[in-house]
């Protein structure tokens, strides 16, 4: 029983990471009714321009922070303009394929220039473990929980303490609004999609520090992604971030605990996201954290 | 010549796999992205059965086709319960489970190491590792499916699907259980994606999970978005340009190897964005309310 | 043939339907008008099976059908014309009453396509379409129709299908004042054949020529249930249409 520690802090971790991912995907849908099915390619490009920034021109970390982040900017921008803004105003689903086509097209650009070989961002900011009551860890980790709850409370404080935020959160109220929306909200839309674009940028850098990365990540983080945002419920930022961590416990749980004497094989962590969007879309499709809305 | 036999047999496979597709999307309306975990239950169904169990060409083919049928009751049934964009999220992620089982159930799939060593089949006392000969079986196995497919696709079955697809609550007003009519749908479709998945293992004698990965599912999907949803033709003709003369029109550009299949993906994706983009008024239609 | 009691639906809190209750008698024609919001088409939808309410009863044919499956009611000869327009528009003009004609047609009979009982549907298909003088829109899609050719198409795929109560949702809306008389001619045919009609209509003048009865809806209630004249000359009606005060006030929920 002295591993449920340890497991635990292996959850927070994961939790972060998927926590930072989800709340992006959360903004897309919940705000702007895009569904990004790119959205863990952008994580998965985030982590390759850092990758080449950092590992193959050798620049250090806030210099390659700061051009991963123009970069993706860039990214976000002419994904929202030519795979997603022609195409809202007839369906909801087609952004859907389009995204799907985007994903396939960034997932093919990194593996002809990057190759298809699992690389990772580790080595630098230290992978010694230390022990810290019983558990290990490294400084990366730490960093990458610290951040998620430093990069959470400023969104915390932009959502509820501005005007901006304000807006947002009228967004999230009625996000039918969304699909009518005037000029000068357009500007806010964008910025929405564009942060949390950077929110999936960072997100795929932790994630390059912490397990690997290659160009075909992207599909199952988009899925983990949608799994938090489906637990937590759809639109709904706060129960989405609940939500990844809720989806690193249990994947953590589910491989580190014994049942009966079974445990899950390590290959099947990643299905757990998988199910979970089953079973939840099956029995309680508003999410755990949302009330739900009777279909007429 | 070798190559194009290779590439009329990829034919003969797509072919039952893009038209079976067709039915439940084109006709039906549903966005089932797990078809390509069916393939993937009829070409394991297959591998397995033959290499462990030295089953035979018919029996494989039978036990392929049912198992995948099965397996998407289970999909019908969840199509049942959710709205179109939720089914769209809910197939992706059943998809994903049915792969994370192929590569981590070791004990029955060999995971990612696949399985090798599936015999072709033994007919009629040929000689099936000759590629000519299969190529007849394989021609045989698409022209049966065609004509099956093609005979629903004229069917009184079929105009309920399509009522249904396009107006729910006037298809049930004019006494078509609607529900039963898609999950049916789902049953018989995937039934031949299941053939396809049979010959597909019959053919490359080998198998492992990276062929039913998602973007094979927008490979399919992009074959029927490109010759149109619901045109019967339109997706023979499509399935022909896109499995053959794509892949030849690479070869021509002196692509490096290395880089063939990220060079296809990205074509079938850029391929598949220009034909949602001219018909994105046409795609997915509102639903049509009371 | 229906019989509708205590009739109750609602819907987030919000009452649509307050115990509804009448009868409709085999071959009678029976128009129903009110304000908007006054739950009209809501009450053709608890009929059609598409919502089911939350309290009553609806009777048709001496079955109990309150809770039972739209299509199934269908099966009975219950017919619905669609607010919205429900013809099939990707399908064509021809297909639309074939795919009714098939409706009450076991499906092994009509699954080959050149099966003789096909030509025979798609004979008396176009037959039906010359009533209402669309056999020459035949092969056409039916998109490329005008709304008043759509809506008779409608109606004539309900009869071809074989409904014997008709619920008739607007059939005026979107209608050219030229195809109202035709729609009108539609109708008086069905009462001819005997059926047995339930029209929603905001045009008074349009339906009274051949209602038998007319119902006034008002928030969720049948305030009035009475012969076009006596309905006509109401004061009650005037209020729920044109007035003011406490009717007002009700109605504009």
């Amino acid at each position: 029983m002295d591993i449920i520690p340890q497991l635990l802090v292996n959850s927070l971790i994961a939790g972060s990471i998927y926590a930072i991912a989800g709340s992006g995907l959360s903004m897309t849908y919940g705000l702007l009714r895009i569904l990004n099915f790119a959205h863990g390619h952008f994580m998965m490009v985030g982590a390759y321009f850092f990758y080449l920034t950092s590992v193959e021109q050798g620049l250090n970390y806030p210099a390659a922070g700061a051009f991963t982040a123009l970069a993706m900017l860039v990214v976000a921008v002419l994904s929202l303009k030519i795979f997603i803004m022609p195409f809202r105003r007839y369906s909801t689903m087609l952004p859907f394929v389009t995204t799907l086509a985007l994903s396939a097209i960034l997932e093919a650009l990194v593996s002809i220039v990057f190759g298809v070989n699992v690389k990772s961002l580790g080595s630098g900011l230290g992978m010694t473990s230390y022990e810290f009551l019983g558990v290990f860890i490294t400084p990366i980790q730490l960093i990458i929980i610290v951040s998620s709850l430093v990069l959470m409370t400023v969104l915390a404080f932009v959502v509820h303490a501005t005007s901006v935020g304000r807006y947002i959160r009228a967004l999230a109220e009625n996000s039918y609004a969304a699909e009518s929306l005037s000029i000068s909200q357009m500007k806010v839309s964008f910025w929405i999609f564009t942060i949390a674009s950077l929110f999936a940028a960072f997100a795929g850098i932790l994630a390059g520090f912490e397990t690997n990365m290659q160009p075909t990540m992207g599909n199952a983080y988009t899925i983990k992604a949608f799994a938090a945002m489906i637990l937590g419920g759809l639109g709904n930022i706060w129960g989405t971030i609940a939500g990844g961590y809720i989806l690193g416990l249990l994947e953590n749980l589910s491989i580190g605990l014994d049942f009966w004497g079974y445990s899950l094989p390590a290959g099947y962590k990643d299905a757990f996201a998988f199910v979970i969007i089953v079973v939840v879309l099956l029995f309680k499709p508003q999410g755990l954290f949302n009330r739900a809305s009777r279909q007429a | 010549m070798d190559y194009i036999i290779h590439l009329l047999i990829l034919i003969c496979i797509y072919l039952i796999l893009a038209q079976s597709f067709n039915l439940i999307f084109g006709l039906g309306g549903l966005f089932n992205l797990a078809h390509v975990a069916v393939y993937a239950i009829g070409a394991y169904t297959t591998a397995i059965l033959a290499t462990e169990y030295n089953f035979g060409f018919y029996a494989c083919l039978i036990f392929s086709a049912l198992l995948a049928g099965l397996l998407a009751l289970m999909i019908g049934e969840i199509s049942l319960r959710l709205s179109h964009d939720y089914f769209a999220i809910g197939s992706l992620a059943f998809s994903a489970v049915v792969s994370a089982l192929l590569i981590n159930w070791k004990s029955l799939t060999r995971g990612v190491l696949g399985i090798p060593g599936i015999p072709r089949p033994e007919l009629f006392n040929l000689d099936f590792n000759n590629i000519r000969n299969f190529l007849w079986l394989a021609a045989l196995v698409a022209l049966f499916s065609q004509a099956a497919l093609y005979v629903i696709f004229r069917s009184s079955y079929a105009r309920s699907l399509r009522a249904q697809a396009e107006f729910e609550l006037a298809a049930l007003a004019l006494n078509r259980d609607t529900r039963l009519i898609k999950v049916f749908s789902f049953f018989i479709a995937s039934c031949f994606a299941g053939v396809a998945g049979s010959l597909f293992a019959y053919y490359l004698n080998y198998i492992d999970p990276s062929s039913f990965s998602l973007g094979e599912m927008v490979s399919i999907l992009t074959i029927v978005v490109v010759g149109r949803p619901g045109s019967f033709a339109g997706v023979m003709i499509s399935t022909l340009i896109l499995t053959a003369v794509l892949p030849e029109g690479l070869r021509f550009m002196k692509i490096d190897a290395s880089i063939l299949g990220p060079m296809r993906q990205m074509l079938h994706a850029v391929i598949l964005f220009i034909v949602v983009y001219w018909n994105r008024a046409r795609l997915f239609p509102v639903e049509r309310v009371v | 043939m229906l019989l509708a009691e205590n009739l109750e639906f609602s819907i987030n809190g919000l009452q649509i339907l307050n115990r509804v209750t009448f009868k409709v008698r085999s071959g009678e024609t029976v128009g129903i008008i009110g304000p908007n919001g006054s739950g009209k088409t809501t009450l053709f939808n608890c009929i059609s099976g598409f919502n089911i309410p939350n309290a009553g009863k609806i009777v048709f044919k001496g079955q109990d059908i309150t809770e039972m499956p739209a299509f199934k009611r269908a099966a009975l000869g219950l017919g619905r014309v669609f607010q919205n327009l429900g013809v099939f528009r990707e399908m064509t003009v021809l297909e639309n009453i074939v795919v009714a004609i098939e409706g009450r047609q076991p499906l092994a009979g009509t699954f080959w396509p050149w099966s003789r009982r096909n030509r025979e549907n798609q004979k008396q298909a176009l037959s039906y379409l010359k009533e209402v003088g669309l056999a020459g829109r035949a092969g056409d899609k039916a998109s490329s129709l005008s709304g008043g050719q759509m809506r008779l198409l409608e109606i004539i795929r309900t009869l071809a299908f074989g409904a014997d109560l008709f619920l008739l949702d607007e059939p005026t809306a979107g209608v050219s004042p030229k195809m109202k008389d035709d729609v009108a001619h539609l109708i008086i045919r069905l009462q001819r054949m005997q059926k047995t009609v339930l029209v929603i209509e905001h045009d008074i003048n349009f339906i009274q020529k051949f209602c038998d009865r007319i119902m006034v809806l008002d928030v969720g209630r049948v305030v009035l249930d009475d012969t076009p004249e006596n309905i006509r000359n109401n004061e009650l009606l005037h209020e729920i249409y044109f007035g003011a005060g406490k009717e007002q006030e009700n109605s504009s929920r």
